[in-house]
């Protein structure tokens, strides 16, 4: 199965590395759409099928966490698995976001394998190798 | 204990420069940037929350397109040198203050990231951090970069 996965993070370095990493871990991807920041995020939520959500939290204009809030009330997180790709990631901060909905957690620096084994477990899809 | 906190600095620093970059460093004295030529990129970062305060990282210039081909896997050429490696670097400070943060207030600290912002730092602004207790020196391969934490 090719998914459509969504990167949302303000570093264009870090959608690049991303999107690298999604290709060495054998991810089988479809479309791959970017954002800027929660706001853009939620515009292409609400336009385009959506498979995956990687998500970093802090961000300008609207950060990862009111994104996740957003799409809490409207109900898109229900549907939509979302994962935070984060160097942020405080225990409290995670919770918080797990008990809104988010799939789980990838810290920054990340490899490959650990973004395969969540993309794994978030679609419940085994990826090709 | 302040000199536990940068010892905890020290290493984090290290060991995450080391998995984005692949480069490999190791402290030195400050000192050592009076004797490096050309010119430095201040990147900086602002955090929030239960510790507070501001990360600050000064490189060569010349070593950012590295730093940046490295992160992403490409040649230094291949960097667009205006855009692409800025973002770079501030990504690489942003990434080493969310582990700066958790070695030296632990995972269940709650802080939040400002957006990182990167300037050129003048001989001046370097010259001064050399007697200034809250910024640490490192070689990182051929490069003398400087390190500043300074807590709320």
């Amino acid at each position: 199965m090719a998914f459509n996965i969504l990167l949302v993070d303000d570093s264009v370095t870090v959608r690049a590395v991303i999107s690298k990493a999604l290709h060495l871990a054998g991810v089988d991807i479809n479309l791959l759409y970017q954002a800027g920041n929660g706001q853009e995020a939620l515009e292409i939520l609400e336009a385009e099928w959506i498979d995956l959500v990687l998500c970093d939290i802090s961000m300008p204009i609207m950060d990862g966490e009111t994104m996740v809030a957003r799409m809490v009330d409207n109900g898109m997180i229900r549907t939509v698995p979302v994962v935070i790709v984060s160097s942020a990631g405080s225990e409290p901060r995670i919770q918080r976001l797990k008990d809104m909905g988010v799939r789980d957690y990838i810290q920054k620096p990340f490899t490959p394998e650990r973004i395969r084994e969540v993309v794994d477990n978030v679609t419940g899809v085994a990826s090709h190798a | 204990m302040r000199e536990q906190i940068l010892a905890a600095v020290s290493t984090t620093f290290l060991e995450v420069v080391e998995q984005l970059t692949f480069m490999f460093g190791e402290p030195v004295h400050k000192s050592t940037l009076l004797d490096a030529d050309g010119d430095y990129v201040l990147a900086q970062i602002s955090f929030t929350g239960d510790v507070a305060g501001t990360l600050s990282l000064a490189v060569p210039g010349e070593c950012v397109p590295e730093i940046a081909a490295n992160i992403l896997g490409l040649e230094p050429e291949e960097i667009e040198a205006d855009a692409m490696a800025p973002d770079s670097l501030g990504e690489l400070l942003n990434v080493i203050c969310g582990h700066v943060i958790m070695a030296i207030a632990g995972k269940g600290a709650d802080f939040r990231l400002g957006s990182p912002w990167v300037v050129e730092a003048t001989p001046e602004f370097l010259a001064a951090r050399v007697d200034d207790p809250d910024w640490l020196g490192f070689m990182l391969e051929e490069n003398a970069v400087l390190l500043g934490l300074v807590t709320e």
